[in-house]
């Protein structure tokens, strides 16, 4: 009897959050981080401060570097904590990479899009901004959100197999990550009222696209000895 | 020739500039046992590392095959059975949950990962995270049986195990080498096994 492939990226991702409900790593550091981000943020530049077209300007880039900050900080630890703890061993042996990937990728991507789920709102709520395409935000945080996801949990797996991970992580995502964010930004930034700049939905899908084949490609590189 | 079988031709490795393996060569086939002895730092562990598969050697050949069929690179990596001090499981979850989850992945219906605690006398409801680590060893023998595999490498297999325990230890070995199983047993002090093949001596 042999697992399907779909079976072994759910067993993954199923075992990655029965952990973090236990431990708590992630969420607590990345629900404090994204709170405190946005409470700071709003307080210096809140509705009486700016007029609502810098709002909507500002807040995506605000959302957007919110998210970034929250996946630097917790998301690295999918593949980081497995080595330390030493896990990593049994994994290996048991799991097929790609599936691997596959688990860690949608495990990183549920954990974000709790984030976004709370950012989001309490953004627009503190700054008071009125939503004038709600179908586009969400679909700009969820491919924004899967990009982030994916091609960070591929930065993590390379990361966690070297030494100055901290440093070696931000040097491997500034040019992986510049173009999704930028994408991103200006999607949510038309979600929320800017003119809608053409063909930027597409550009995010194939980014989304591409960085996914790349991360089942190589993550077997990266993963076996 | 025998359908269990592991075979490697000089195998070295280094870490740096220190060599530590350089030039190994060794087989056993099934039913057999081959011991590999030498101080700490010596290579066993490298050695069992790179037969298992998650390390690659400088240079060598390994030949692997289970039932006739031969096993390279993620399949050999994923049919053997391996025992090792660095083998850890998930301190979060439970004893029961941590084989659950290698069960899934491996396809193996829980019923078996139930017996194999039953048989290695493991609380499953226990956090891997509060266990002796004598029953950490114990898990570490449930984990390389789970599917029920043909070629077992053990990396100090007994360290660690009370007397029932290494009983136990023994008794599963026996039973795996009587099925035609074969195993690679790294060990710095001479242990008594069935079916033993003259030593790999890495200290040489």
């Amino acid at each position: 009897m042999r697992s399907t492939w779909i079976a072994e990226a759910a067993a993954v991702f199923a075992k990655d959050w029965r952990c973090e409900l236990r431990a708590k790593h992630a969420i607590a550091t990345l629900g404090l981080f994204a709170v405190t981000s946005l409470i700071v943020a709003s307080l210096a530049l809140g509705p009486v401060g700016i007029d609502t077209a810098e709002r909507v300007a500002f807040a995506p880039v605000l959302i957007w570097l919110i998210l970034l900050f929250a996946t630097a900080a917790g998301l690295p630890r999918a593949f980081v904590h497995e080595e330390e703890t030493h896990t990593a061993t049994a994994l290996r042996l048991s799991a097929s990479p790609s599936a691997l990937f596959a688990g860690k990728a949608a495990y990183s991507f549920s954990v974000l899009a709790a984030v976004e789920a709370v950012v989001a709102p309490l953004a627009a709520a503190l700054l008071q901004i009125d939503v004038a395409r709600p179908g586009l935000l969400a679909g700009a945080l969820a491919l924004g959100g899967f990009g982030l996801a994916v091609a960070s949990t591929l930065l993590a797996a390379i990361v966690a197999q070297g030494r100055g991970r901290t440093t070696l992580f931000a040097a491997l995502a500034f040019p992986v990550l510049v173009p999704l964010l930028a994408l991103a930004v200006a999607l949510t930034r038309a979600a929320l009222g800017a003119e809608v700049a053409a063909g930027i939905l597409a550009q995010l899908v194939l980014y989304d696209a591409t960085v996914t084949v790349a991360g089942l490609m190589l993550f077997p590189a990266v993963w076996n000895p | 020739m025998s359908a269990n079988r592991i075979e490697f031709r000089g195998l070295s490795r280094r870490f740096g500039r220190l060599a530590v393996l350089a030039r190994v060569d060794g087989c056993v086939a099934s039913g057999e046992v081959l011991p590999v002895r030498g101080r700490n730092g010596s290579g066993k562990s490298t050695l069992l590392r790179c037969l298992a598969g998650l390390l690659a050697p400088d240079a060598g050949e390994i030949v692997a095959a289970e039932e006739g069929r031969a096993l390279e690179g993620e399949e050999r990596r994923r049919r053997i059975g391996y025992v090792a001090p660095d083998l850890a499981f998930y301190e979060e979850l439970t004893v029961g949950e941590n084989l659950g989850f290698f069960s899934h992945l491996r396809g193996i219906p829980p019923a078996v990962a139930t017996e194999l605690l039953a048989r290695v006398d493991l609380p499953a409801e226990r956090r891997a995270g509060a266990l002796s680590s004598g029953m950490r060893q114990r898990l570490r023998w449930a984990f390389a049986l789970l599917h029920r595999p043909r070629l077992l490498l053990l990396d100090e297999p007994f360290q660690n195990l009370d007397g029932p325990g290494e009983q136990t230890a023994r008794a599963l070995l026996a039973e795996h080498l009587a099925g035609g199983g074969l195993a690679v047993v790294a060990s710095p002090v001479l242990l008594s096994l069935p079916a033993t093949l003259d030593a790999i001596d890495l200290d040489r």
